[in-house]
């Protein structure tokens, strides 16, 4: 049972640094192709304070948190008056020179073999809790100005700065919390598996994250979280044939696009399709009064 | 008295004088047009005035101030607004926050309250999905408020663009080819709709059309451009009856 609830954790917490991914991608159209080295920023953040100090949990998470804002900033700044495609390039730079950096700064990171015994402080439930605030934060952000200004410089940049929209600092402000919530599931993960090293966070897991969001719908939240349940939960299914899960998740990526080039979910939300189908049903029961 | 005034604008694409020392001023109130034959410059004037290009010299004079090197988001909010040439929508808003889109760019509150949904966030919010519903009144367009505007026909496309353009409150607006693609009816209905709109919100209104029946109905002036420099300048009679302007705009239309 332990084992199930290690796994959904795990799980609860990718679904985190996902929804990152959602704010850069669905909503901004920005491509990080070095997302998860803010993971990694957060990881060793809480990693290297929870093992050489004696703060508390609380503190730790918030200090992570701020960590992964600043360095979105320092990265951010530079990057973003980037065109879309160049943006994606020095993402992809930067993420992997955070792990070569990482790897090499053995006397402070400990180099390839990480950082090990770090308190075990995160449960299912603390897990769930961020989880659902980082959701609550989103759907915010998406229902208000920022997020409407989002998809429309998604949608149009020059007629988005026509309106008055100020594109470069409102596709910083977007990849300045994308990398705060990247950097807290970072935070999550380091005191969840006790143990972190840099190589599971290179440019692979960002394109990963990337693929997730396109499966679940660019522009759907719901569909973002259903997908990134899919994808981590699959490979434990799969375990018994772990070499070919790769490839699974290639084959589902690629039908996706195929047959659906919206994402599964498109640009609805779980909660209105819902309702959507409550309503067609109120109107067939109409419907079959009158007759 | 003016509300823009430019002086020897010009801009260079390589060896491509796009606009030669163009000089112009549009009185407060009035409907000022510019018209020319295909890439006379036109629709670069306009990326300039909005502050999409930098021009290479020359001075924008707007309300009194040099708008020459601001930003396209500081212009707008400076009190010009524009369509454009090939419409420009959000399509993955829809037609209401499209038009919303204008207004949000105005609206006051901080990230921080967007975070929480605090009550203050959401007042402003519901304030401006009324006026925005307000914008789409004008234009006729209250009953697709909740469709995208992909899946409107080409004429409700350019209305939506009118209406957010002007739920940004403009002073000036830059209306780039509003009459292209539209049918004889619709653009009959068009010319009503500037019409209307002119008299509601008391704003100036500077124009680039091909058609002639929309520039003549409408203007108070007329500059025509031709490769980039003005050719002429008058009211719709004047220019009628112009021979430069003949020879180099409608000379060349009769020849079709």
């Amino acid at each position: 049972m332990s084992y199930y609830l290690n796994v959904l954790t795990t799980v609860t917490i990718n679904m985190i640094a996902i929804l990152s991914m959602y704010l850069l991608i669905g909503l901004t159209g920005i491509f990080s192709m070095g997302q998860a080295s803010f993971m990694c920023v957060g990881a060793y953040t809480a990693g290297m304070l929870a093992t050489r100090t004696s703060l508390p949990f609380g503190v730790v998470v918030i200090i992570s948190v701020l960590a992964g804002l600043v360095s979105a900033l320092l990265v951010g700044i530079p990057v973003i008056k980037l065109r879309r495609d160049y943006i994606a390039l020095v993402t992809l730079g930067f993420g992997e020179a955070v792990v070569a950096l990482l790897n090499n700064m053995s006397n402070i990171t400990g180099g390839a073999n990480g950082i090990n015994n770090i308190p075990r402080k995160v449960n299912l439930w603390i897990a769930l809790g961020f989880l659902a605030v980082v959701i609550f934060i989103i759907l915010n952000f998406k229902n208000s100005r920022f997020g409407r200004y989002c998809i429309a410089v998604k949608n149009d940049e020059l007629s988005a700065a026509a309106m008055g929209i100020n594109v470069s600092r409102i596709k910083l402000i977007s990849f300045v919390i994308a990398g705060g919530i990247t950097a807290l599931a970072g935070c999550l993960m380091a005191y969840n598996t006790t143990y972190i090293e840099p190589m599971a966070y290179g440019s692979a897991k960002s394109i990963d994250w990337i693929c997730y969001v396109f499966v679940g719908g660019v522009n759907s939240l719901s569909g973002t979280l259903v997908s990134g349940a899919i994808f981590n939960i699959l490979p434990e299914v799969l375990r018994v044939v772990y070499i070919y899960r790769i490839l699974v998740q290639g084959v589902i990526v690629l039908l996706t696009i195929n047959f659906l080039p919206q994402g599964m979910f498109g640009e609805a939300e779980i909660w209105t399709l819902i309702k959507d189908l409550f309503k067609k049903k109120k109107k067939n029961t109409v419907v079959s009064k009158e007759r | 008295m003016n509300i823009l005034e430019v002086e020897n604008l010009s801009v260079n694409f390589g060896g491509v004088k796009a606009v030669n020392n163009v000089s112009l001023t549009v009185e407060k109130g009035k409907i000022t047009s510019i018209i020319g034959p295909n890439g006379a410059g036109k629709t670069t004037f306009f990326n300039l005035v909005s502050g999409v290009i930098p021009p290479v010299s020359g001075k924008i004079i707007f309300d009194g101030e040099d708008i020459t090197k601001l930003s396209q988001y500081e212009i707008s909010h400076k009190g010009i607004s524009r369509t454009f040439q090939n419409i420009r929508l959000f399509n993955q808003l829809s037609n209401l926050q499209n038009v919303q889109s204008a207004l949000d760019a105005r609206a006051h509150y901080n990230i921080f309250e967007a975070f929480l949904g605090l009550p203050g966030k959401r007042k402003v919010d519901k304030e401006n999905r009324e006026k925005s519903m307000y914008y789409l009144e004008i234009v006729g367009m209250a009953d697709v408020a909740d469709g995208r505007p992909n899946s409107l026909p080409y004429g409700m496309q350019r209305r939506l663009e009118l209406a957010r353009a002007l739920a940004s409150n403009p002073k000036l607006l830059l209306l780039d080819e509003p009459a292209a693609g539209l049918n004889p009816a619709e653009v009959e209905e068009f010319i009503e709709l500037i019409e209307k709109v002119r008299k509601l919100f008391d704003i100036t209104i500077l124009l680039i059309d091909h058609r002639l029946k929309v520039v003549h109905t409408l203007s108070d002036k007329i500059y025509v451009l031709n490769f980039g420099e003005l050719l002429a300048q008058g009211t719709s009679e004047e220019i009628r009856d112009n021979p430069e302007v003949i020879r180099a705009y409608m000379g060349e239309e009769d020849k079709e």
